[in-house]
């Protein structure tokens, strides 16, 4: 009789080892690696592959204890069917297919006794060989004549083919040729309009300063008529530029002084100066009354413009001309003795 | 007179007709499918209730044994416990697929053992009645709590975890009683179906 008590807990003194190996018996692991675990422990473990064995007779017990149920007989058919398929083709006769059967007499051996039958077996074998070989070289050579006619005609094919290739890349050259003295042309065309319009950009620079200078002129012929309503200042002298303007693309320079009634204070005025030398500036002189006398050093605008106020060392009508020169900066001489751009007399 | 016979196949132990396997002898294994083929596909029906996907299950095990029956050796056990063992696990992997597939249910254990057996002998009957009662009052003497874990997993393709779950025990309580149940009924059997095993 079998103790019924569940007695896990008293029990469990299961070497930890073997935990899986019921469950190993009983299909109830839970993935292949605890199946692979359990297998390699059996295969190194003396005492796990016992207690598996004993383990493993349980479970058999379970299975021989269903009751047997006969398949359907197209079932071993159709294994015994499967199984010949995979196996030797030699067919294996079952026991009802085994009954004695006499050995047939082999007459081979009496035939290659006979010398006459010897040699008529070599002389039918030699004819057949022969035949047989014939007959191959015969269809070798059809084969090789074959083979040579499809290569002649895959040579013609692939000379059409470098012909037309050839024909492509002609014709691509051609083309890259063209396409470049195209672009050449627009290059050359490209650089004359970018010419023209730098050319056209410097006239717009120049008209521009034309255009301010004019601007400049319309103020100082502001500045008069204020000088006039006023009635303070007359205008006592109109200097003019004493160089040519070779480009005419300015106005030419000019210049004037105008001076109170009363007191000493004069206004000089220019427009259309070029910007002076570096290291120099503009000076107006005064000349005529003994030494020269430099009165005012000043510098010009962008477009050559200035208003310079100086005091008369003595009465205007005292000094015969007036001048413009460039001086060095960092010292103006007794005489002038740069260059002259503007000059007037005072009568 | 030269004259070549061959002995019956049905008197060669389980051992010689797999030694003839292993040399592709077709009519060793169709002596040993003679023998055992009733109770593989029985297993199969008992667990999948399915005598067509058991036809399935019992070509691949006849056929695995086909395939591999030169690499059994006797370290190995007992040929009917690799037989078994691999007749088992076919179908186990086969109702869990199904079970994955949820493409069909099965029915409780008790179910199976309702299925008809017409083509047995009945002298066939008579010793599987008589070893079915001796397994049943094997597994009716165990406590039910290792009855359950043998059932749900032998019977029932469950892993030792969705028993654990399925019936609310500790894992390692569930891996104990699988145990101590397979030992009692060893114990309980051996002595009496010794024989016939």
């Amino acid at each position: 009789m079998t103790d019924s008590r569940d007695t896990t807990a008293s029990n469990d003194d299961m070497d930890p080892r073997f935990e899986n190996l019921a469950g190993y018996v009983l299909g109830a692991l839970e993935n292949d690696n605890e199946r692979d675990l359990v297998e390699a422990l059996i295969e190194s473990d003396s005492e796990a592959h016992a207690e598996f064995s004993a383990l493993a007779e349980a479970a058999d017990m379970l299975a021989m204890a269903v009751p047997p149920v006969a398949p359907p007989a197209h079932l071993k058919t159709a294994i015994m069917e499967m199984a010949g398929k995979e196996s030797d083709p030699t067919p294996v006769r079952s026991t009802a297919e085994i009954a004695p059967v006499p050995s047939p007499t082999p007459l081979w051996p009496a035939i290659l006794r006979s010398g006459f039958a010897t040699s008529a077996v070599a002389a039918v074998l030699v004819i057949v060989v022969a035949g047989v070989l014939g007959y191959q070289n015969n269809q070798l050579g059809n084969e090789i004549e074959s083979l040579r006619a499809e290569l002649t005609a895959e040579s013609a094919v692939v000379s059409s083919i470098q012909n037309e290739l050839l024909a492509t890349v002609s014709e691509s050259e051609n083309k890259v040729a063209s396409m470049k003295t195209e672009m050449e042309t627009m290059e050359t065309e490209f650089g004359d309009t970018t010419e023209m319009v730098v050319h056209q950009e410097e006239m717009v620079s120049e008209l521009a300063i034309v255009n301010a200078a004019l601007q400049q002129a319309l103020a100082d012929q502001s500045w008069l008529n204020y000088v006039a309503m006023r009635e303070e200042y007359q205008v006592a002298s109109w200097l003019k530029s004493t160089q040519p303007n070779p480009a005419k693309t300015v106005v030419d320079a000019s210049g004037l002084i105008a001076i109170r009634y009363v007191g000493n204070e004069a206004v000089f005025q220019a427009h259309g100066l070029a910007q002076p030398q570096p290291s120099y500036a503009y000076t107006l002189w005064l000349l005529g009354n003994g030494a020269p006398q430099p009165v005012a050093q000043f510098e010009v605008s962008e477009i050559g413009a200035a208003t310079v106020p100086f005091l008369l060392p003595a009465p205007f009508q005292l000094y015969s001309s007036v001048a413009v020169t460039q001086e060095r900066v960092d010292g103006v001489g007794n005489d002038p003795t740069g260059t002259m751009v503007l000059s007037a007399d005072t009568n | 007179m030269d004259e070549v016979y061959r002995l019956n196949d049905e008197g060669l132990e389980d051992l010689e007709l797999l030694a003839k396997i292993g040399g592709q002898d077709r009519e060793a294994l169709s002596t040993l499918y003679d023998r055992y083929g009733r109770r593989v596909f029985a297993l199969a029906v008992r667990i999948l209730n399915d005598p067509v996907g058991s036809e399935e299950v019992t070509q691949d095990v006849f056929m695995s044994v086909w395939r591999r029956g030169a690499t059994y050796t006797r370290e190995k056990g007992k040929f009917t416990t690799w037989l078994f063992s691999i007749a088992h696990n076919r179908t186990i992997d086969e109702l869990r697929k199904r079970r994955r597939d949820r493409s069909r249910q099965n029915d409780d254990i008790e179910d199976h053992y309702d299925l008809k057996s017409s083509d047995i002998s009945p002298a066939d009957a008579a010793v599987a009645q008589s070893e079915y009662a001796k397994i049943l009052a094997a597994m009716e003497d165990l406590p039910v709590e290792q009855k359950t874990v043998v059932e749900l997993s032998y019977f029932k393709g469950l892993t030792q975890t969705e028993i654990a779950e399925k019936t609310g025990q500790p894992l390692g309580t569930v891996k104990t009683r699988m145990r101590l149940a397979l030992k009692k009924l060893r114990k309980a059997l051996s002595a009496e179906m010794g024989a016939q095993v």
